[in-house]
């Protein structure tokens, strides 16, 4: 923890408080328009200005960080649940059920996980999912879209972890099938998927943002930092701070997430690996023993 | 080594057949009536039951779903994607209008992010640890990390509003491509000039390297000549892998930029919800992303012997 970046890290851990405390912070209604102060620069009673329809930017930036941290946390923990279940699942009985899950999972992972994530809103936009809300819809289709993923990882970790003598030992001692994998097996599991996911959130941040910027997640009352740069697009030769005032904000969250999962990856190895390219290559290494030892 | 080549090329069958009739339910469970979209469509509100009926059994949508994938799978091998619920245009005559502007982004950020990452990589090498090194470190962390759809407004306020030198919207000759090019190329560019650098560092240590410095060669001799080409497996596989996420840029940009793509279509079939036009472009993404993963693989067992690996007992 020592050597952690914490300077640069500040970003994510801002977004998180801001995001958690937003109604506290909020100076105005990030929906109330004013068309007494359109388009206002920086001042005492608005400090990042005013948009198109005199909204306060300030509120609306914080308003911003609590619907993607909402959305984020939903859909992480969504996703590592059903990722996980579904991963373990299929490494610890393995067989033919495992062949149908990675089946699954494989088709799952032939697409990005954005296209799918765009697709499923469309199929929502149907008829038939009207109960939902655009900001539901948008949170089961990023988790759809992103529980693959996890359990790809889960079960290789799963499979390597059963190759471990230590195993066979705790079987022969006669410990049930419960036992071994909840306490010898799910940490290992929780270890490394965890570590991704704290890379994943910088991912995850910017997707619920391109949704947004693409029109297709969250809707425009509810202030959303992708739907605020794609908003003040049509003002960008007048008032360019409208896109770039959301913008940096997304990136500093995920610049800085990003290098969360970078340290936290660097804990582990020393070698400068991002801690997604070090996950996957884990991941790889599993399978390929699995494969292996399988034959 | 050919049946190798062969199981691959068959899993790759599988996995399209398998994508696409997912797709397939999941697009035909959405609108809960495609008929009754298309009599409205067509007569607007004054659309009946009757009507809705008609069309129903015209396109045989009473029939169970494996019979109508299979009916719409036989179409599709045949060219036949569907008509466009939003253009009416048959899908095959959209595509082809389209897929070479799609084309167009795709290979110019392609060869860009080619580019960028050996130069920004190598580079990084050189220097190994220098400034020069971590500057562009911290170069590839940021535009691995700034939203491509910021990158692209960043791009326009800069190079179109403050200097004037390219036009904010639609595509004119040469220069106004190269916005939207670097826009998509800048993200691929940063995660493979990592994978450049990471992997460029680690051969430095292998005793070819060694050998290499024995012979007395200069640290960018060795570098160049022993270190590069033991890379060109790690950088085909994540280039393939970017490449094909370098969709989600041109979907991006084509919007950014008013470009009238595959990408800008896609969006538009989800907002309008023609279910057909959104079939015919998933069913095409699809078969860009399995292919390209299968190019990379095949290309990759062909660079590396170790890949070739023959079956175990």
């Amino acid at each position: 923890m020592k050597n952690w970046p914490w300077p640069i890290l500040a970003p994510a851990i801002l977004f998180v408080l801001i995001g958690a405390l937003a109604p506290l912070l909020m100076m105005h209604d990030p929906a109330a328009q004013d068309y007494g102060a359109l388009l206002q620069g920086p001042s005492g009673a608005h400090w990042l200005g005013t948009d198109y329809l005199g909204r306060d930017m300030y509120s609306r930036i914080i308003g911003g960080a609590r619907t993607s941290l909402v959305a984020m946390i939903f859909v992480l923990v969504a996703a590592l649940a059903i990722g996980v279940v579904v991963g373990s699942f299929a490494g610890y009985v393995g067989g033919r059920v495992e062949l149908v899950l990675i089946s699954v999972i494989d088709i799952a992972l032939a697409l990005p996980s954005l296209v799918i994530a765009l697709a499923l809103m469309g199929v929502f936009s149907g008829e038939n999912f009207a109960w939902m809300s655009d900001y539901w819809k948008m949170i089961v289709a990023l988790t759809l879209a992103w529980w693959a993923n996890y359990a790809r990882m889960s079960r290789a970790v799963v499979v390597a972890e059963l190759q471990q003598p230590y195993i066979e030992a705790a079987r022969v001692m006669g410990a049930s099938h419960l036992w071994i994998f909840s306490r010898h097996i799910l940490p290992h599991v929780l270890g490394l998927v965890v570590v991704y996911a704290s890379a994943d959130a910088g991912a995850l941040v910017l997707a619920i943002a391109t949704l947004s910027f693409l029109g297709l997640g969250v809707a425009p009352p509810t202030p959303e930092w992708g739907q605020m740069l794609v908003d003040g697009m049509q003002y960008i030769e007048e008032y360019p701070a409208l896109v770039i005032i959301p913008g940096l904000a997304l990136t500093a969250v995920v610049v800085s997430f990003n290098l969360l999962g970078e340290a936290f990856a660097l804990q582990k190895v020393p070698r400068a690996v991002s801690g997604r390219f070090l996950a996957r290559k884990k991941a790889a290494r599993a399978e390929e023993e699995a494969a292996r030892s399988r034959g | 080594m050919a049946v190798q080549f062969l199981r691959r090329a068959a899993l790759a069958v599988l996995l399209m057949l398998a994508a696409t009739a997912m797709t397939f339910w999941l697009v035909t469970a959405a609108p809960g009536n495609v008929a009754a979209l298309i009599a409205e469509r067509a007569a607007g509100a004054g659309a009946d039951g009757e009507m809705i009926a008609r069309i129903a059994e015209d396109l045989g949508l009473n029939d169970p779903l494996p019979v109508r994938y299979a009916r719409w799978l036989g179409d599709a091998l045949s060219g036949d994607l569907g008509v466009s619920l939003r253009t009416g245009k048959p899908m095959a005559e959209e595509f082809a209008e389209r897929i070479p502007m799609t084309l167009a982004l795709l290979a110019g950020g392609g060869v860009l992010a080619l580019i960028l990452s050996l130069v920004m990589g190598i580079a990084g090498a050189v220097s190994n640890g220098g400034i020069v090194d971590r500057l562009l470190h911290a170069l590839a962390l940021v535009g691995a990390s700034t939203p491509n759809f910021f990158v692209a407004a960043m791009l326009v306020i800069v190079f179109s509003v403050w200097l004037g030198w390219v036009p904010t919207f639609g595509v004119s000759g040469f220069t106004s491509w190269l916005l939207p090019w670097f826009t998509i190329a800048l993200f691929p560019a940063s995660v493979l000039a990592r994978v450049v650098r990471v992997n460029l560092q680690e051969a430095m240590s292998r005793p070819f390297a060694t050998t290499g410095f024995a012979k007395g060669l200069t640290r960018g001799a060795v570098l160049l000549r022993e270190a590069l080409p033991n890379i060109a497996i790690p950088f085909m596989t994540t280039f393939g892998a970017q490449f094909t996420l370098m969709i989600i840029g041109a979907i991006v940009v084509e919007r950014v930029f008013g470009l009238n793509g595959i990408g800008a279509f896609f969006i538009e079939a989800i907002r309008f919800r023609d279910f057909i036009g959104m079939q015919a472009v998933l069913t095409l993404f699809v078969v860009f992303f399995v292919s390209v993963n299968l190019v990379v693989d095949l290309l990759a067992m062909l660079a590396d012997p170790r890949m070739r690996r023959p079956r175990r007992a």
